[in-house]
């Protein structure tokens, strides 16, 4: 498996024979931000191309076919005319915190971006504590949604920010003890100690029954929290026109756009690194000869491919599926989800002290 | 079908009519039609009838006896008549109709405002005497919404009193439901004050695509007329055409071959069918199975190329005429038809699949909106709505007209009332229409297409109200002729505004997608409602 | 938010889904059942996910697209080889058009035989306001008019649907009535 780290080392060092240590680290800072920015508008095109055409395909429709070859050029075009479009600010629009809001929810999900181990060596922020600053991080998006609601100066707005406020802080709660329970498991919070805790086995196998449903409490969760559907009740475009962002136009609606598809990735990209071992290839233990083979495929392939199966399960969940009520959602979390994730913790607890796991 | 008259002097209406309720079990107040019978003239006999007034067609649910009952009054000035939506709940909007064009008030009425014109609207368009281009120039300005109504009642000395009822409390929480919005399924607004989540009361706004059909009818030919029918409920056009048709006939003395009949019957089930599948798929739509709404539409195609090659339309099918049908069965119909059901059969099974049992479908649809079999018959929410409120209402068996008392089918009918119960009647009325479909199929008579008619038709005196089954309910056609070219009067019986009518009842209490979802099964079409 | 009256749900024989009560109370029943529904729906779709698609890719299928021959487009005047179309100016169509779409501008004219006979000069047809009801077509005594298949009408300009339909220097057919196969002689039948 190539170490990424060589590379990173070797430019660390190039930098310091040319400049002080304080400005190398700050030229860094600079090229990993950029990078960040460029991959992060990267993977939204790449996304919301994969969305189209695959609600496309289950929907028996062709998605974009006309721009470019199988209309892979749709997007990008979307976003050239979304960055044209006039910047409109409604009347009676609380200014400050409605210019604000789009650049909290694109703050949440770039700091959560940053923790994402994409391939080995190649993880920005990387401390003890990694899941737990995670965590964190995504829960900022909410303040920026409950500021587009409140400051839009519209009805259907405010219900929208509302129902979200309820929905993606009552679900975090399942989502964090889904990551608790694998984080049991792993026995440690640092993201790369856990991708390479699970070099002989992922984290799903290794944790069989509870793994498997913290995995799939995760998954609820984790598509509750990016307010998408069955969950989009927020947005719920027959009920609430738009919801939160009814009222933002240009990029302001963009970045919520951009927001949101970002979400679904850092979601399915978390749910990679926790539970199907990072950017770690597939180990079968005993098999040395295939596992060298595996070995052969880049980090970050793995990564990618992993984040992007999950993201496939979470529209393929979302183009299944009516939406939930808001009284349904929260049935459904605290009466299910909840508890039974408090069990599974439980559960696991109890394993990885017997020592049941593989 | 034709049905005893009534006469009633608009001061013994009341009683009598709290008489016909009560006593004769009247419980469903077909239609409501406003009249303007003109001024009296010299030549008048005892019979004519004169003046502004109301004709209300009866029925009892309980004996199926039916009556028509007229009244007038000829105060052109200040015309009131009593109010008799204490009686049948279902009278309040088609009072406030007759109101907006006839401009007969109704005392005693709780929320006495226009209904489809605007506010500002002066005159009373479908008086004879009026002319509506005159003093209504188009107006540049928008319409503000104003939140209060009207009551009137009569005082002691014969003269009314208005007294103003507020809708809605300056603290409450009102938002806007439409005209643009993606649930109201057209351009229908309501006006719901919330309480958090629940819906405390809603106001109905109708009018937004309101054309003046019924204005427009009394300067059309009777051939001209059945042009517009198509453009009523647009996804029933096989059924409200051939009713006026139908009606025509019936005036006109016509019977029309048995070809003819069961072409229409086998039309009228492929288009009940296209909207019922539409039904699943907007139904879908508004709960946010985006999925399934496009399973509906992929299979709502295969009718509507069905119905294209022989009408040569899809939406506005043009197909009946007065006497018959426009053109002959296209020589691939049958074979075509024939293939479609086992298609439909088996993708509905996939609906079932995708939504039915759904866990989110069904716990958001059972228990929700229950409307009771009381209140839909009060409120005369007919077709599928009144079905799953153990309702029998459907016209097809209660007065079969073209071939419908040949084909063997089964009334849905369930007792919940709930929006599951609605959604059921209608899936499971797909299947029956597929049934009706397979019978006649195969078995269509040889006969002529178009029975012989005059150049000009002209109808003989008389007054005509029939119905049919349309795809959302009893579509009826009130047609009064003076024996000239054109109708005197052309009333449809809206099957759309008793469903809308019921919104404000059923979402007392209920939350916003709780609206969405009622709103969904009871599946009303605007351009009916507003006609 | 259940129901008291027992439920005929369950009875209903739709395949697996239908039969299960939803309506128990038991938390694990409605949750597993609840799971097996959401199973079927994950099911119907994915098997969507490789069926072939329905989508019509219209301008691309341009040459192969046939419409229906009802179908109606838009009126028009067939003209035979000759420049003839069969068109004698008596205006039925036009009375009989309910939103006053056609208009038959018609001049006198003397025959040969010295008779004055009524000429079409410009058969005006307002594409725009059309709403294809065919009761000109029906009025015609002689299939002067007929809809075609062509549905591409958008223009960018509203004068532009105001067509003219005799063809210029086109003349009446001298023997309007004898088109053999035509719809009113199949009716005349």
């Amino acid at each position: 498996m190539f170490d990424f780290s060589i590379v990173t080392n070797w430019i660390h060092e190039w930098l310091l024979s040319l400049m002080p240590e304080g400005w190398a680290i700050f030229v860094e800072c600079v090229a990993v931000g950029i990078g960040i920015i460029l991959l992060y508008a990267l993977l939204a095109i790449i996304l919301i191309y994969m969305e189209r055409k695959v609600c496309a395909a289950f929907q028996c429709r062709l998605g974009p076919t006309r721009v470019g070859p199988w209309g892979s050029i749709q997007v990008i075009c979307d976003v050239l005319k979304m960055l044209t479009k006039e910047i409109f600010t409604p009347k009676g629009v609380d200014k400050k915190l409605y210019n604000l809001a789009p650049y909290m929810i694109l703050l949440a999900s770039f700091l959560t971006f940053a923790c994402l181990p994409i391939s080995k060596g190649l993880e920005v922020l990387d401390f003890n504590v990694g899941i737990f600053f995670l965590l964190a991080a995504s829960s900022i998006g909410v303040v920026g949604i409950l500021l587009a609601g409140w400051s839009s100066n519209n009805k259907f707005s405010i219900i929208g920010a509302m129902r979200s406020g309820a929905q993606i802080i009552s679900y975090e709660l399942s989502a964090g003890m889904a990551i608790l329970t694998m984080v049991v498991l792993a026995g440690t919070m640092q993201i790369s100690d856990m991708v390479s805790g699970q070099s002989n086995g992922w984290l799903i196998f290794t944790g069989h029954i509870p793994a498997l449903i913290a995995f799939v409490i995760y998954l609820i969760a984790g598509n509750a929290e990016c307010n998408r559907g069955p969950f989009d009740l927020p947005e719920a475009e027959s009920e609430l026109t738009a919801g939160y962002h009814t009222e933002y136009s240009g990029m302001g609606f963009g970045f919520f756009y951009l927001a949101e598809y970002l979400n679904l990735f850092i979601v399915a990209a978390i749910a990679a690194t926790v539970f199907l071992g990072g950017w770690m290839p597939l180990h079968i233990p005993g098999l040395d000869g295939f596992n060298t083979v595996m070995d052969y495929i880049p980090g970050f392939v793995w990564y990618f491919g992993k984040a992007f199966f999950v993201v496939f399960l979470m529209m393929w969940m979302r183009w299944s599926f009516p939406r939930l009520r808001i009284d349904q959602i929260l049935a459904l979390e605290w009466k299910y989800l909840v508890p039974i994730s408090m069990v599974n913790l439980l559960l696991m607890a109890i394993i990885v002290t017997l020592g049941w796991h593989f | 079908m034709n049905q005893e008259t009534l006469y009633i002097a608009p001061e013994e209406l009341l009683v009598k009519m709290k008489q016909l309720k009560e006593v004769e079990k009247m419980d469903y107040l077909r239609s409501l039609t406003g009249m303007d019978w003109g001024t009296p003239e010299e030549n008048d006999t005892q019979e004519t009838m004169r003046g502004l007034g109301v004709v209300y067609h009866l029925e009892s649910t309980s004996t199926g006896k039916r009556i028509c009952v007229k009244t007038s009054t000829l105060d052109r000035e200040h015309p009131h008549l009593p109010s008799v939506c204490h009686l049948w709940k279902g009278a309040e909007l088609p009072e406030r109709e007759v109101y907006d064009f006839f401009g007969i008030i109704f005392t005693d009425h709780p929320d006495m405002r226009r209904l489809f014109l605007r506010e500002d609207w002066v005159g009373f368009p479908l008086r004879k005497d009026n002319n509506p281009e005159k003093e209504n120039p188009l107006r540049m300005t928008n319409e503000e919404t104003i939140d209060t109504t009207h009551i009137y009642k009569v005082k002691e000395d014969g003269s009314l009193s208005c007294t103003d009822r507020k809708l809605f409390e300056n603290e409450e929480y009102v938002i806007n439901i439409g005209p643009q919005h993606p649930a109201t399924h057209g351009v229908l607004r309501f006006r719901a004050s919330l309480v958090g989540e629940e819906i405390n009361k809603i106001d109905v706004h109708c009018g937004y695509i309101h054309r003046g059909i019924e204005k427009m009818n009394e300067s059309l030919t009777y051939p001209q007329t059945l042009a517009l029918t198509d453009r009523l409920d647009y996804l029933s056009a096989m059924q409200s055409r051939p009713e006026l048709c139908m009606c025509i006939e019936q005036a006109l003395g016509v019977e029309v071959s048995d070809r003819v009949k069961v072409i229409r019957t086998i039309m009228d089930e492929l288009q009940r069918i296209d909207s019922h599948i539409l039904f699943f798929a907007c139904l879908c739509q508004d709960m946010g199975a985006t999925t399934a709404f496009l399973y509906g539409f992929r299979d709502r195609e295969k009718i509507l190329d069905i119905l294209e090659e022989t009408c040569g339309g899809r939406l506005i099918i043009n197909y009946n005429t007065i006497g018959g049908v426009q053109a002959d069965l296209h020589p691939n119909f049958v074979k075509r038809v024939k293939e479609l059901i086992p298609y439909l059969r088996k993708n509905i099974q996939e609906y079932h699949d995708i939504f039915t049992g759904n866990v989110i479908a069904q716990t958001r649809l059972k228990g929700t909106g229950v409307l009771s079999r009381e209140d839909a018959i009060a409120f005369g929410a007919t077709g599928g709505t009144g079905r799953a409120s153990g309702w029998a209402c459907d016209v097809r068996k209660r007065l079969p007209y073209a071939a419908y008392d040949r084909v063997d089918f089964k009334e849905i009918v369930y007792t919940e009332g709930d929006c599951f119960a609605r959604y059921m009647v209608r899936l499971d009325e797909i299947e029956q229409s597929l049934r009706i479909i397979e019978q006649l199929i195969d078995n269509i008579p040889e006969g002529s297409i178009q029975e012989k008619m005059k150049p000009i038709i002209r109808l003989p005196e008389g007054s005509w109200y029939t119905a049919v089954e349309s795809s959302r309910g009893e579509f009826g056609v009130y047609l009064e002729s003076r024996g000239d070219k054109s109708p005197y009067r052309l009333h449809y019986r809206s099957t759309g505004l008793p469903l809308v009518a019921v919104v404000d009842h059923l979402t007392r209490g209920a939350k916003i997608a709780d609206l969405i979802a009622i709103g969904g099964t009871l599946d009303y079409i605007v351009p009916d409602i507003d006609r | 938010m259940e129901l008291s009256t027992p439920s005929p749900w369950g009875r209903l024989g739709w395949g697996p889904m239908y039969k299960t009560n939803m309506n128990n109370n038991n938390y694990f029943g409605t949750l597993f059942s609840g799971l097996c529904s959401l199973g079927t729906g994950l099911k119907t779709t994915m098997k969507e996910f490789f069926t072939k698609k329905i989508t019509e890719q219209y301008p691309e299928n341009r040459k192969e697209l046939q419409m229906f021959d009802r179908f109606r487009g838009a009126l028009t005047m067939p003209h035979n080889e000759a420049n003839e179309h069969r068109c004698i100016a008596c205006g039925l169509c036009q009375n009989a058009c309910p939103n006053g779409t056609i208009r038959v501008v018609s001049e006198m004219v003397e025959t040969e035989d010295g008779k004055k006979k009524k000429q079409l000069v410009r058969y005006e047809y307002n594409l725009g306001s059309c709403m294809f009801c065919q009761l000109c077509t029906n009025a015609c005594p002689h299939d002067a008019i007929a809809f075609s298949n062509e549905f591409e009408n958008a223009v960018f300009d509203r004068n532009k649907l105001i067509l003219t339909l005799n063809k210029p220097g086109s003349v009446p057919s001298p023997n309007p009535s004898t088109r053999a196969g035509s719809k009113m002689s199949e009716k005349n039948k």
